[in-house]
């Protein structure tokens, strides 16, 4: 019998599925909107500190179209109430805060998995 | 040169310790954890000081990544590979959340994946 998902599973995949929503199908111009003021981007080892300096980054992305095709995510609750989350495809590792009535991203780190590859 | 920001160097410090104790004594690595830390291991849940499930591993950390994050913790993300007794090497990622309990650094969320998911 299945489990009926836990609270952080459900908010987790709806702002997963949300985040790549908006990376894939629009022109990301609104990405920004799902960090909160002082969160932290780091894209493949460069940092990017506030919600700005996110948007600006993911809005300049140099290609024309891109899709991402989710293998597995994991979520788990964590000790201060935050979602705590990491997708599969991309690597890509999210935290989600409760802020004002709604779940803000406050941490993001992206890697290709060409780091993956051995030798 | 600039200093390395403090959770770069807490992050890297406990990366650096958490591997060296797996691949060695891994009977100690229940100390890095609290009784509420979870970990999913390859999308398992484990939870608590004694959900662990432990194989003889050897880790080589590719590349690292540490934040901080709005509670004064420290989220880091590790990609690497890794070696299991006369398997292949494979690709790894593991990110890690540190909260600082009574002065200590400590573990309260640990994800492990192998790096197979990777391939559409």
């Amino acid at each position: 019998m299945a489990a009926e998902k836990e609270i952080w599973q459900k908010i987790g995949e709806g702002f997963v599925q949300e985040y790549y929503n908006q990376f894939d199908n629009t022109n990301r111009t609104t990405l920004g909107d799902l960090y909160s003021a002082d969160a932290c981007l780091t894209w493949e080892g460069s940092s990017f500190p506030g919600k700005a300096a996110i948007a600006g980054k993911l809005a300049s992305l140099p290609f024309k179209s891109i899709k991402h095709i989710i293998t597995e995510q994991d979520f788990q609750p964590t000790v201060d109430s935050c979602i705590f989350i990491m997708v599969f495809g991309q690597l890509k590792v999210f935290m989600l805060k409760h802020h004002a009535c709604s779940w803000v991203c406050t941490n993001d780190v992206f890697r290709l998995g060409i780091h993956n590859i051995p030798a | 040169m600039v200093d390395q920001p403090l959770w770069e160097q807490i992050g890297s410090s406990f990366v650096q310790h958490y591997y060296q104790l797996f691949d060695s004594d891994r009977s100690q690595l229940g100390t890095i954890y609290i009784d509420e830390s979870c970990l999913p291991w390859e999308g398992q849940q484990f939870q608590g000081k004694k959900g662990n499930r432990w194989e003889t591993h050897l880790h080589s950390i590719t590349v690292q990544d540490h934040q901080p994050t709005p509670d004064c913790n420290i989220l880091s993300m590790v990609v690497g590979q890794l070696k299991v007794d006369d398997d292949p090497v494979m690709g790894f990622h593991q990110s890690f959340l540190l909260k600082n309990i009574n002065s200590a650094w400590v573990c309260t969320n640990d994800m492990f994946r192998l790096a197979i998911h990777n391939f559409g």
